[in-house]
């Protein structure tokens, strides 16, 4: 088999295999004392009190807060010709209609994608729209005294509409023929291949050698296999949710739901011409994101509200705004190619993804490029490899980032595909995937194929050996029973994937740590925590460096004026990067404690370790407490100091996490009808920071996934609006719907990650789809490659 | 129009609008530990007892609980005495973003005073109405299986006598 590892002396210099990593980088189990450990969640108690506060909680603080109601588009493309305000302004309790020619609401155009500046998403957005491009666009916002008002005067607001020809396909919308959604001054795009007179906002590809000569070798048999994805709702069971209001120094205050406090700063000081020191974003507690909160999705209305009034206003949106209004995982159809020689080596792998990304852009280039760059690197053995999309606009609900992020539609069509395969070929196809996997040492130049230069990453850690096999062990692979029943079948699918942790070279995290004087911290983060556990994670980090008790740090994250910057929650990067970034704050404090306690005890510097709370000498054994060097360095005679350190943490790395998913499924071949009996899914997320909260993290990114693979997701009816209006119209799993769900963690060390961790949250999102389709394959025969997998979708194919 | 109820055993009297929702209601008086995540009935989030019935308050109208005793999740623990079912919850790490947590353990207290050695399915199902996004309910499931051991064998104190009993 030929090695696509072709190691330029230039990139191998640039990925060199040894990492320079600090020496107390790497502890063995029984030397670690904080991380590794199933520490208590710093929020918990918090939470399972109601103690904590969300948002919208945060309205006690003031004697009275504006609602909002906002009136959205009912036909799916159109001009507003007028709006008639008349009845909701006449109505008591009616502070402000506002409509796109407001004074307030900013003319240009804005992204609502919570990405790093530039966005590498179009400003294809306003406000609130007068070309208006789907079921539920914002066209006029209410803000009154209750929500009840707002809600009663938005009902009487009377919007009259020029209307266009509208397309709900994607495969109709990109043709010259289609409706066009975007004209030529509509839209602000820098990206390449945006043709907006077939709807499309980009195109992207990239190759590693020649897939077509490899489809045309006589030695090959070429496969092709296509894959549907579903348009997921992210769920969040905290709604969206923004309070905002201008403070005592006259500064515009936002307190919001959101995983990029920094980036909503930003881009709120851009889109409103405010200067970015007179915004100020604070993240309380945030009852979930997946992705539906890396976008200013909601603050532009309110703050443009709070401002029209010159009070705090609240709006919250409603679940029924949250299906059809809010943000989606783009719905997709990815078509999987191969060439593979009669002894089952892939001589080539291509996937093209048609993505619709629905009537806006947000993350629609960078989302289709990670159903490419996110799969196709673990199989970076195979020599040829080509991925292509098209990413093209509808009149239907927005999509955005989520959970994932391109490559669970990636992980469907490539997992998927090489089941095929390795069954029409009759090989094993846990041993298929194993021949061309990547392994330690390897130079994946797979996930940089599109990014340009320098996205080629080396692989210095991976546990896929171990995820498979105790996967396997787990599910019983090699000794499933059948059920009595005779009409009765039982399979078992499996399905493999990788992701990144943070987005290679455009990451930042900063934290901030300071000494009390009783030997306590605190510790300042931009990271974000938006229900994962994070901060405790960062506390760990701290803790472990500091060699102190994880209880004597109090965390303070994600308020732009008191912490430092962050990117934000989302790209897999909040462990890695942000703590990272505690992670050097922590090394430096350790340094300044060390200078202390040297002078202290008159010992040297390089005899002391930090264990337990305090400075110890190991030459002599003597020691000195954190809080002696907190009362000393603060109130001593001489040389007082604060102690406390910074750290900043960017880099071009960004190492997989790996998953070996296993489904165990009974099939009745007669009805369809079909029984989960066990998901597994074994991880290498390198050291896992807190054993507890990353098998949480895995087993909810299972829940996830299985949803993808088993739901309806959002339906769009002819006009393009979404037909779920409430939970009981949504596919949620409940409780009794959920599989069992076994997460195992198999450690390996990530040289690159603070102690060894990469991370975890989301590649548990992509395999639950192949795995389960693979497995039904394995029971009954049949293979459903669109999704979603339903009784009545087995049952088809069953008697076609 | 005003409805007179005891909130958490402190009687209270709420001035609430005709439709308004008794989750609305009980958050305008202070109390947002009571969520919710839904246009009303459906997440199961907001649950709280009625009576000692459990209800989602965003389900029900504020003047339906007028004369009942309302107790929300901070009437089972408080974070320096917490209710064992609420310490298993952090034991096994079944909280994330916490968003459902309160619905959850109002549901589970009901459950183990009517079942104190429920099966895991008995579990599932008493929760079946209380969405969560973020766990998969695995670890909630197992918390409140551990809760309900717990709960059946009451924490041995120091000196060898066996606390409350």
């Amino acid at each position: 088999m030929s090695d696509s590892v072709g190691d330029s002396a230039e990139t191998a210099d640039a990925h060199p295999l040894e990492w320079d990593e600090p020496e107390d980088n790497r502890k063995p189990p029984e030397d670690r004392t904080a991380v590794s450990n199933r520490v208590e969640k710093v929020d918990d108690e918090k939470l399972v009190t109601g103690n904590a506060r969300y948002t919208a909680d945060f309205v006690h603080n003031f004697r009275s807060v504006g609602r909002v109601s906002v009136v959205r588009s009912e036909i799916p493309h159109g001009r507003v010709l007028d709006i008639d305000r008349s009845t909701a302004e006449s109505i008591d309790g009616v502070w402000a209609v506002l409509t796109p020619d407001s004074d307030i609401i900013p003319e240009s155009l804005y992204t609502s994608a919570g990405q790093s500046y530039p966005e590498p998403s179009p400003w294809d957005m306003h406000v609130l729209h007068e070309h208006v491009r789907y079921v539920g666009d914002p066209v006029c916002a209410v803000v009154a005294v209750d929500q009840p008002t707002a809600d009663r005067a938005a009902e009487t607001i009377e919007v009259s509409y020029e209307q266009y020809e509208h397309v709900v396909d994607p495969e109709l919308a990109f043709s010259s023929d289609a409706p066009q959604l975007f004209g030529p001054d509509e839209v602000d795009n820098e990206i390449v291949g945006h043709d907006y007179d077939r709807n499309r906002m980009a195109h992207i590809e990239g190759e590693l050698g020649s897939v077509s000569s490899a489809f045309e070798r006589d030695d090959c048999v070429v496969h092709e296999t296509t894959w549907e994805t579903i348009r997921q709702s992210h769920a969040n069971v905290e709604k969206h949710t923004a309070l905002a209001y201008t403070d005592e120094d006259d500064r515009h205050v936002l307190i919001t739901s959101t995983q990029v406090p920094h980036h909503t700063r930003r881009q709120l000081a851009h889109l409103f011409d405010i200067p970015i020191r007179d915004i100020r974003v604070k993240k309380p507690r945030v009852g979930g994101g997946f992705g539906g909160k890396q976008a200013m999705v909601i603050e532009p209305i309110a703050l443009a509200c709070s401002l029209a009034v010159d009070r705090p206003v609240l709006y919250e949106a409603s679940r029924r705004e949250e299906f059809g209004a809010m943000r989606s995982r783009h719905p997709m159809r990815v078509r999987a190619r191969s060439a593979v020689t009669e002894d089952g080596a892939i001589e080539a792998l291509e996937l093209y993804a048609l993505s619709n990304t629905g009537a806006y852009g947000s993350h629609g280039m960078t989302v289709a490029g990670n159903v490419g760059s996110k799969p196709l690197p673990l199989y970076s053995k195979v020599p040829n490899v080509r991925f292509e999309a098209d990413i093209v606009h509808t009149n239907t609900p927005q999509t955005g980032a989520m959970r994932g992020y391109g490559a669970p539609q990636g992980t469907l069509a490539l997992e998927g595909h090489l089941d095929v395969v390795a069954r029409d070929l009759g090989v094993d196809p846990i041993a298929f995937r194993q021949d061309h996997y990547m392994e330690v040492g390897d130079l994946d130049e797979i996930a940089g194929m599109m990014g340009g230069e320098g996205a080629e990453r080396r692989i210095r850690s991976c546990g896929l050996d171990e995820c498979i096999e105790r996967g396997k062990a787990a599910i019983g692979w090699d000794e499933l029973e059948q059920p009595d029943d005779p009409d009765c079948h039982r399979g078992v699918g499996m399905a493999l994937s990788a992701q990144g942790t943070g987005v290679a070279g455009d990451e930042l995290g900063g934290a901030q740590l300071m000494l009390n004087e009783d030997g306590s911290f605190h510790l300042h983060v931009g990271g974000v925590d938006i229900g994962t556990g994070a901060d405790t994670a960062f506390v760990q980090i701290a803790a472990e460096t500091l060699g102190c008790s994880p209880e004597t740090i109090i965390i303070k994250s994600s308020d732009t004026d008191v912490t430092p910057f962050d990117y934000g929650a989302y790209a897999s990067s909040t462990t890695y990067i942000s703590g990272m970034a505690v992670r050097k704050a922590a090394a430096g404090v350790r340094e300044r404690l060390f200078e202390w306690a040297s002078r202290m005890l008159d010992v040297p510097i390089g005899s002391l370790v930090a264990v337990d709370d305090r400075v110890r000498c190991e030459t002599t054994g003597e020691s000195v407490t954190f809080e002696e060097i907190g009362y000393e360095s603060m109130y001593g005679e001489d040389d007082r100091e604060h102690i406390m350190a910074t750290g900043s943490h960017s880099t071009d790395e960004s190492p997989p996490p790996f998953a070996a998913q296993f489904a165990d499924v009974t099939v009745d071949s007669t009805t369809g009808e079909f029984t989960v009996n066990q998901l597994v899914v074994a991880v290498d997320c390198g050291v896992a920071i807190n054993p507890g909260m990353a098998e949480g993290q895995i087993e909810g990114a299972n829940h996830m996934s299985y949803e993808l693979a088993v739901s309806d997701g959002i339906t769009v009816d002819a006009d393009g609006a979404a037909t779920v209006e409430s939970f009981d119209e949504y596919g949620l799993p409940s409780a009794t719907e959920t599989p069992p769900i076994e997460a195992i963690l198999v450690e390996t060390h990530e040289p690159t990650g603070p102690f060894g961790a990469k991370s975890v949250a989301e590649v548990p999102t992509n395999t639950v789809p192949p795995a389960l389709s693979n497995a039904i394959a394995d029971a009954v025969g049949v293979r459903i490659s669109s999704m979603p997998i339903t009784p009545a979708t087995i049952r088809d194919k069953l008697t076609e | 129009m005003h409805v007179e109820l005891t909130i958490n055993d402190s009687p209270r009297e709420l001035f609430v609008d005709e439709s308004e929702s008794l989750a609305t209601a009980l958050r305008r008086a202070g109390h947002t530990e009571v969520l919710c995540g839904c246009d009303g009935g459906t997440c199961g989030v907001s649950k709280v007892f009625v009576d000692d019935e459990v209800r989602m308050a965003c389900g029900m109208d504020a003047l339906e609980a007028d004369g009942t005793a309302v107790r929300t999740v901070q009437a089972l623990g408080r974070q320096d005495a917490l209710h064992p079912i609420q310490q298993a919850f952090i034991d096994h790490h079944a909280v994330q973003c916490g968003f459902c947590i309160p619905g959850m353990i109002i549901e589970a207290a009901a459950l183990l005073e009517e079942n104190p050695d429920p099966s895991p399915e008995t579990v599932r199902a008493a929760i079946d109405d209380t969405l969560c996004r973020c766990t998969g309910y695995q670890k909630p499931v197992q918390a409140i299986l551990d809760a309900a051991e717990r709960l059946r064998t009451p924490p041995v104190a120091d000196d060898g006598v066996i606390a409350n009993e």
